[in-house]
């Protein structure tokens, strides 16, 4: 009986050991794969965003942004988005301050309104600009803001990938699971998202990966194919260049309020 | 070889056969019947409509551009106080966040999760309208009321103007073909859920999707509660007429087997299972029972009478042969008139019970002699006391023939004159009535609300962003405002309200600027401000398309009826046209639109159909009588049950509906049925050179029974269709019953006063 009772504690034990040892090892690929497109210090890029309807009429939208590395672990980057297509919106800027776990700040800088407004919203799992990527996806690599999961391996396109298993930690996410599969160079290849009653909502392709500096990894093209509404969103990066050297004050809202003087 | 003849010759075939007939029957009607599988579960309101009916493309159009229009809506109202209270406001804030489980939810809004933006100069922050509940006091409550009241899109669709009604909006996103049932199910588990938590709160289920789902609902519990009690009194009814236990076998057998290839050949043809079919098996029931009684009942009378098994079963079908086919053909012939509508679940319900009607001809004519000889069969049959109440009847009508053909007149003339008082007209809100838990939510929301239906208007500007343009948002605003001003119409939301909104927000939050500012470009940044914003299912995509060309309106209906809400439309086409321009739309759509002018349509349709199966009956009649006179006189008795049931009517109500048209296709083939039998036998007495009073006796000892056992079973039949669940059976079976009954008084009273009048002497 006692032989009985302490295989049965070894069994538990070890089963155990290997659920925490899928978690670690998921969130380790996760965190590899994150820090492994760190190191850039800024970034411009201009950027495409085309919207596809389920009869393929298609709208383009132009955006030229800046972003600026923040190399506190426990903070988000900061980024600069200027509007540019439909002619209405142009000259539209946006600074945002992302955090991690917690809202991030928002300066609106409107020409029509000649005025700089500071948007704070706790819920950001919304359409971005009617496409199908939410605010919330364009940190979906960043593995501090969910829970991770090892669930094994699968060839996708020819290359062998980890399939990873993630799990918001923001109590407001649009989403309960995300099912991805990160590639031996730690490139996030496709992402599935399943919604809030746990069904697949969509999927995010990844692709058009370049190297930059020559060391870090990054997709130019970013497909999202929504699998309820059957709508698209395709996102291209154009121009994209790396540590171009730009000034830090760029980012803070003063710089955002002399446009309004 | 005469016709006569041939019947014999036809009946001892099939007695030869016997056994090769009961078989090869009965594997035919279960192959057939097989088909019963096939039968689709109904898809709701949208089974009701044709694929290509006007009003329902105009939906189609409007989902294929802003998405599903289903809504599925919890009604939340506390049994003492408003809404605000922390209680109230707790459940609708955790079941708001349990919708989002919702099986095809795609967004779910209530009191709760509404975006509320708070400005303090320059800074906007955007939030759930009610957070922590936990930490509310009375003072913030009643905060809490009053901004909520002053917010265009919480009154009138997230909560009440009185604040006693709390609404939780779930739009769905269903896929094509699927029914409701799996939101359904899960919503009317969440209500149970909830109202155990909250013992002192009422949780309703309602909206387009509970609507939907009530066809199927309706029609599931209908067959399984009304069917088997109506076959028990059937079985009861048999014995009691028959007084044998075989005979009233093999009538059942008949009836049996004449529904299920029916509803089996509606399986291979790919029928829904709409509430009205639920009427298909009783009419296809009554009818076979009469086809078997008038059978049985005979052949029993010769075998007490010492006639043979056999010769007692041939000699029937010698004499029923003629009346059986016709008055199937004519039951056939009358309902197929239904045709002519345009609500396939009625036409599917008519062609199954003229199918239904052929089976139960053929089965009549073979089955039921095969079984009848092969069957061990001892007749206890007895005249029946009532054959002395109708001797005596036929004394009087004799004596009195005159002032029976004035009184009945006198009552006709005196019916007729409140015929102009009805009307047709529809009222869709009325077809789940009587089923208490739809009541029950309805008696909440209609009175708060004006109903839990939406209907839109799609406003196309022809050019990319054009909505943008503050002349199209003031023109949305101009025709919102003369919307709300209708009477169909409870409230309306536009984009033109969220630019207003924002206006005021990025402008302090100061009232004086809640209105369309008159630059393009700032709505535009206006526009892309909000969209990078909002939280998971709430963004506009619902609202207005992607290349936002143009924008979707949502209107809170009223319930109106067909009349009402097709003046109603035109009045808004008119709008339309004089006041729109530049701007264009197709007008209004939704189901409060579609609903009723599809009745309207359809009102249309079925008096084309009930002029083709009149005048075809009434030739048919005719020329089976090969005779004009007995023609004209045998109009009487198939008109006025008619004109006398629309008097009974004008009692209850003035309102015609379809379902009253439809109950006058159903019946006419009925009602003809007794016509025939007594004329064809009155013809036939007065041939052995019978004197007129001596006819009407012969009359009524051969045909006055079967035909007030025939019309008992058909009067039976519908009041047992008066306990469906779906309004419009209980309409149909209420109106049916009522001119069954009359029928067969004018049969028995009127038409042997014609006769013994106008008929031809010996």
């Amino acid at each position: 009986m006692k032989n009985v009772i302490l295989a049965l504690i070894i069994l538990i034990s070890t089963k155990l050991s290997i659920a925490e040892n899928l978690e670690e090892k998921g969130f380790n690929i996760a965190k590899s794969s994150y820090e492994s497109g760190r190191g850039f210090t800024d970034m411009i890029s201009d950027q495409l965003m085309i919207l596809i309807d389920p009869k393929g009429n298609k709208v383009t939208r132009e955006i030229s942004a800046k972003s600026l590395e923040n190399l506190d672990p426990n903070d988000g980057d900061k980024t600069i988005t200027y509007f540019e297509t439909p002619k209405d919106v142009e000259g539209t800027v946006m600074l945002s301050h992302t955090h991690i776990n917690e809202d991030d700040d928002q300066w609106l800088y409107l020409p029509a309104l000649t005025r700089v407004k500071r948007i704070s919203s706790s819920n950001k799992s919304g359409s971005f600009m009617g496409s199908e990527v939410a605010f919330e996806d364009f940190s979906a690599g960043d593995y501090r803001k969910y829970k991770w999961k090892y669930i094994g391996e699968e060839v996708y396109e020819g290359d062998l990938c980890y399939v990873l298993e993630s799990y918001p930690i923001y109590e407001n996410s649009g989403y309960t699971r995300r099912v991805g599969l990160t590639d031996e160079l730690l490139r996030a290849r496709k992402i599935d998202f399943y919604d809030r009653k746990g069904e697949l909502l969509k999927t995010v392709f990844f692709e058009n990966y370049n190297l930059y500096e020559d060391k870090i990894w990054m997709a130019d093209s970013m497909k999202v194919e929504n699998h309820q509404n059957k709508n698209a969103t395709i996102f291209q990066w154009q121009n994209r260049k790396l540590n171009v050297g730009l000034d830090k004050k760029e980012f803070e809202k003063s710089s955002l309020m002399r446009l309004a003087d | 070889m005469n016709f006569e003849n041939r019947v014999e010759n036809f009946a001892i075939t099939i007695l030869n056969h016997r056994i090769k007939v009961v078989f090869s029957s009965i594997i035919l009607i279960m192959l057939i019947s097989s088909g019963i599988r096939f039968l689709e579960t109904p898809s709701g309101y949208r089974g009701f409509v044709q694929d290509d009916f006007k009003y329902y493309q105009d939906i189609l159009e409007l989902e294929e551009k802003y998405g599903n229009i289903d809504v599925l809506t919890y009604v939340i109202k506390p049994n003492k106080g408003d809404i605000f209270q922390k209680d109230v406001l707790k459940l609708i804030d955790e079941l708001t966040e349990a919708s989002w489980q919702t099986p095809y939810s795609s967004r779910v809004s209530s009191i709760a999760n509404h975006q509320f933006t708070e400005v303090d100069g320059d800074d906007i922050s955007i939030d759930n309208f009610i957070i922590n509940v936990d930490e509310l006091s009375e003072e913030n409550l009643s905060n809490l009321r009053e901004l909520a009241k002053k917010e265009d899109s919480i009154v009138n669709f997230v909560m009440s103007e009185s604040t006693n009604v709390g609404l939780i909006n779930i739009n769905l996103e269903m896929p094509e073909d699927i029914a409701f049932k799996k939101p359904i199910d899960f919503a009317w588990k969440q209500k149970m859920i909830f109202e155990e938590k909250y013992p002192e709160i009422f949780v309703g289920v309602a909206g387009s999707a509970q609507f939907s789902h009530n066809f199927q609902s309706v029609a599931e519990s209908d067959a399984s509660k009304m069917y088997p009690g109506f076959l028990l009194l059937i079985i009861i009814l048999t014995y009691l007429l028959l007084r044998s236990v075989m005979s009233s076998l093999i009538a059942l057998l008949v009836i049996i087997f004449s529904i299920l290839p029916s509803l089996g050949s509606a399986g291979w043809l790919g029928f829904e299972a709409q509430p009205p079919l639920i009427a298909a098996p009783i009419i296809i029931l009554t009818i076979s029972l009469a086809h078997a009684i008038h059978m049985l009942s005979i052949a029993l009378t010769n075998m007490n009478e010492g006639m043979s098994k056999n010769d007692a079963i041939i000699d029937s079908l010698k004499i029923n042969f003629t009346p059986i086919f016709l008055t199937s053909f004519t039951t056939g012939v009358g309902i197929a008139g239904l045709n002519f509508g345009d609500i396939p679940a009625y036409s599917e319900m008519a062609n199954t019970v003229a199918v239904g009607a052929a089976f139960g001809f053929i089965l009549s004519i073979t089955l039921l002699p095969a079984l009848f000889s092969l069957l061990p069969i001892k007749s206890n049959y007895k005249e029946s006391v009532m054959l002395f109440y109708l001797k005596n009847l036929a004394l009087l009508i004799y004596k009195f023939k005159e002032r029976f053909v004035i009184i009945i007149s006198l009552i006709c003339i005196y019916v007729f004159s409140l015929l102009p008082n009805l009307y047709f007209d529809d009222y869709f809100g009325s077809y789940f009535d009587r089923v208490p838990e739809w009541v029950e939510v309805k008696d909440i929301v209609d009175p708060e609300f004006g109903s839990s239906f939406f209907t839109f208007a799609d406003i196309e500007t022809n050019e990319p962003n054009g909505i943008t343009n503050p002349e199209y948002l003031n023109k949305l605003d101009e025709f919102e405002n003369w919307l709300v001003q209708q009477e169909s119409v409870a409230d309306v939301s536009t984009v033109s309200d969220v630019v207003k909104n924002l206006h005021k927000n990025m402008n302090g939050g100061l009232e004086e600027y809640y209105k369309i500012p008159d630059n393009k470009a700032l709505i535009a940044q206006y526009f892309l401000m909000y969209e990078f914003s909002v939280p998971y299912g709430m963004d506009l995509k619902n609202q207005m398309t992607a290349d936002k060309s143009s924008s979707r309106m949502l209107i809170r209906t009223n319930y109106s009826t067909a009349i009402e809400t097709v003046a109603f439309n035109k009045e808004v086409n008119l709008w339309i046209e004089n006041n729109l321009k530049p701007f264009r739309t197709k007008g209004v759509a939704g189901i409060p639109i579609m609903m009723p002018h599809l009745f309207t349509e359809n009102t249309n349709g079925l008096l084309l159909g009930l002029l083709f199966s009149f005048s075809f009956i009434i030739l048919v009649v005719g020329l089976s009588l090969r005779s004009l006179r007995y023609g004209i006189i045998s109009v009487v008795p198939n008109v006025v049950p008619f004109i006398l049931g629309f008097g009974i009517l004008t009692l209850f109500t003035d309102m015609v509906t379809a379902s009253h048209q439809v109950a006058v296709l159903i019946s006419i083939g009925l009602v003809v049925d007794a016509t025939i039998h007594f004329l064809s036998k009155y013809q036939k007495a007065i041939s052995m050179k019978l004197e007129a009073n001596e006819a009407i006796q012969y009359c009524f000892k051969y045909v006055g029974y079967p035909i007030i056992i025939a019309s008992i079973c058909l009067f039976s039949g519908f009041i047992f269709l008066t306990q469906s669940l779906f309004f419009n059976n209980f309409v149909i079976g209420g109106m049916c019953a009522i001119i069954i009954i009359i029928a067969l008084l004018i049969d028995l009273l009127l038409l042997p006063a014609l006769l013994l009048i106008f008929g031809k002497k010996a």
